[in-house]
């Protein structure tokens, strides 16, 4: 007997997180943002999974499409709307943007340089194994990040001394236009965590029933002391690697294939229809969802942008004079 | 001078610095370090001998090969709420993690609205000492020219044994950058060799030392230069040529003012660089002096540094480039006979 209340939580969960990015694309159209953006449509399973697989103490460490994590991890999403809209409101006072959160409190942080999540992610697993913690550090890349030396480099320490590091690798198949069966010596990510005696998981990113039960299990596993895990879900990236990607690198139809096969919110509406739950009541929580974060982002637009007083301010802790400030 | 005394001040560099890292360990617990044969080996230096032994392996962890690793590491270790300190070996070796010193310690402190602190000393050592292209680089101008890194680069084992103090307990990323030379010197060869308190102390961050007084000329250098600078000024001394030499002890912050105070009265000032010459130290703090004092509270300004050349292997051409005590006295009378 499927659980439907637990099923219509995922189903709410990554229609917020689509929410949130069209949110985000809606602020890209009113030119609230001036720089790239990366937005995750199509990758809401893996988000949906990871807010469960995740405890209070864990940390994430994720990349430049990184708002589905940070949701995930519990970082507030007006803050994190008004920080991607460059408002003083932001997590970071508008001196991050998109691709570099930082929430403390929360454990979270991202990076916009492929692949350097992972040594980040390394630390913080490092910290917990020294303090006796049962936490779990999360290392987000994508298939790209999965080729650089940074992810050998953070298996072969993270395995050597059987750290408690999960590596999510989001595979989308698209290093911006590199397709993943181009240029991975391996079939899989998964496969090569043999090399590294570690675990390695390889999920259908779209099934969010699925990819949430291998994101537990690698998180047990890490937790209880076996050591670290790679963790691959596969998934569609729906739109361009930026906004404004012409994406050359393929066709129109090749996208609207994509998006009529594997969107994970659609697929599990059908599962939701099966178990017994009727169309408009799925319908209505998208819906619900859709009009939160159209009035979060009608808020976020209507706070100030940072006082340009304020733009050398932070680059170090102590009072140092910082140079080209004004005497 | 007591026999205790006798053997601190014989004390080589390499025991100084292990011996203010061991203090600052003994005081915070969440003091890390993590570097390729730091543990086991004591370093190549021996700068951080007898750690492992006394704090065990997971405190001073011997890393593989793997910088990029273990760099981001002390990212994430600072953000998890320790304080990690990164031994990379050599600073030429920072080409293999520049990435998470310059685009992850050195900007998360602003990128976070100042929410999250970033306090990793980077210890490394650099210097000329006959290893080549690969193998002797300063590179404390490029560390200073990216935003958001603290540069300190002593001369003496007292001032290496307070700095590391105060880097240690800074909220900042330091990148401590020891000299080669120094490291291999022998203790009792010190020019400027203050006492070292056996206690724990610390030095401000960021104020240059006048360690010698003079009236003609104002040298400013860092690291093992001082010692060339001292001996230079003693050189010259003797044909009635009186150099006030100033130890920057750091590039960031730069102690401007003492500079310039220095400068405002000798009229003279001579900038001395081990690290490259162009877009470096001595063009920024020379501009800086003249910001201070203007072009008219100045007779005369003039620098030496490395050459925009890869250092040499041969000691012919290596010391054909490095800014040594000939190059350097010959500029000073220079600028001494002029106005």
């Amino acid at each position: 007997m499927p659980d439907t209340a637990k099923m219509l939580d995922r189903y709410r969960r990554m229609g917020a997180m689509r929410a949130f990015d069209e949110a985000c694309l809606d602020a890209l159209r009113r030119k609230a943002i001036h720089g790239e953006l990366h937005v995750g449509l199509g990758q809401e399973a893996i988000g949906a999974a990871m807010f469960e697989a995740l405890q209070p103490g864990d940390a994430v460490v994720s990349t430049h499409r990184n708002h589905f994590h940070a949701l995930a991890k519990g970082v507030d999403p007006r803050a994190l709307l008004a920080e991607i809209c460059e408002r003083e409101t932001g997590l970071c006072g508008g001196r991050g943007g998109h691709m570099h959160p930082f929430d403390p409190e929360n454990h979270f942080s991202a990076t916009g340089i492929v692949g350097a999540s992972l040594p980040v992610a390394l630390g913080y697993a490092h910290a917990f194994a020294l303090r006796g913690e049962d936490h779990v550090a999360v290392g987000v890349t994508g298939d790209g990040g999965s080729h650089s030396g940074a992810f050998h480099e953070t298996m072969v320490m993270a395995s050597a001394r059987d750290l408690p590091l999960v590596v999510l690798v989001e595979n989308n198949a698209l290093a911006i236009s590199v397709d993943f069966a181009a240029v991975s010596p391996t079939s899989t990510v998964a496969e090569r965590a043999s090399a590294y005696d570690a675990l390695g998981l390889h999920v259908d990113g779209t099934d969010v029933d699925a990819v949430t039960a291998q994101f537990c299990h690698a998180m047990d596993h890490a937790r209880s002391g076996q050591g670290p895990v790679i963790i691959e879900a596969t998934c569609c990236r729906f739109r361009g690697h930026f906004e404004g990607d012409p994406e050359h690198y393929r066709s129109r139809d090749e996208r609207n294939r994509l998006r009529a096969e594997f969107d994970p919110i659609a697929l599990y509406a059908d599962r939701l229809t099966e178990a017994g739950v009727a169309r408009e009541d799925l319908d209505a929580i998208i819906k619900s969802e859709k009009a939160a974060a159209k009035a979060m982002l009608a808020e976020v637009l209507a706070d100030p942008l940072p006082d340009p007083a304020d733009a050398l301010a932070h680059v170090f802790v102590d009072d140092v004079f910082v140079a080209g400030a004004a005497a | 001078m007591s026999d205790r005394r006798n053997d601190r001040m014989a004390m080589g560099l390499p025991a100084v610095i292990a011996e203010s890292i061991a203090l600052e360990m003994e005081r915070d617990d969440t003091i890390v370090c993590i570097g390729e044969d730091i543990g086991k080996a004591g370093g190549v230096f021996g700068a951080t001998a007898g750690l492992q032994e006394r704090f065990g392996a997971d405190r001073v962890l011997d890393a593989p090969i793997s910088e990029m690793a273990f760099t981001g590491m002390g990212v994430g270790l600072a953000q998890a709420g320790m304080r990690p300190l990164i031994e990379i070996m050599f600073v030429d070796f920072i080409g293999v993690c520049l990435e998470q010193v310059y685009n992850a310690a050195a900007k998360i402190h602003y990128m976070s609205g100042g929410r999250q602190r970033m306090p990793i000393v980077f210890k490394t050592a650099g210097g000329n000492i006959g290893s080549a292209a690969q193998h002797s680089q300063c590179l404390w101008g490029l560390f200073a020219h990216l935003p958001g890194l603290k540069v300190v680069a002593p001369c003496n084992p007292h001032d290496h044994k307070g700095l590391m103090a105060a880097a240690l307990r800074s909220d900042d990323p330091i990148v401590f950058i020891e000299h080669k030379a120094l490291l291999l010197q022998k203790g009792r060869d010190f020019r400027h060799h203050p006492d070292i308190p056996d206690r724990a102390y610390t030095i401000p961050l960021g104020e240059a030392a006048v360690v010698r007084q003079g009236s003609d000329v104002t040298l400013a250098t860092l690291s093992a230069t001082v010692e060339t600078a001292l001996e230079a000024a003693e050189i010259v001394a003797d044909e009635g040529i009186s150099v006030e030499v100033i130890d920057l002890r750091s590039v960031v912050p730069l102690d401007t003012p003492t500079v310039a105070r220095s400068a405002a009265r000798t009229g003279r000032l001579l900038v001395v660089d081990e690290d490259y010459l162009s877009y470096g130290l001595t063009a920024e703090l020379s501009m800086r002096v003249i910001e201070q004092i203007g072009l008219d509270g100045l007779r005369q300004i003039d620098r030496l540094a490395l050459p925009d050349v890869p250092i040499p292997a041969a000691l012919s051409l290596e010391q054909a480039v490095v800014p040594g005590t000939d190059a350097i006295t010959a500029k000073l009378r220079a600028m001494a006979q002029g106005n």
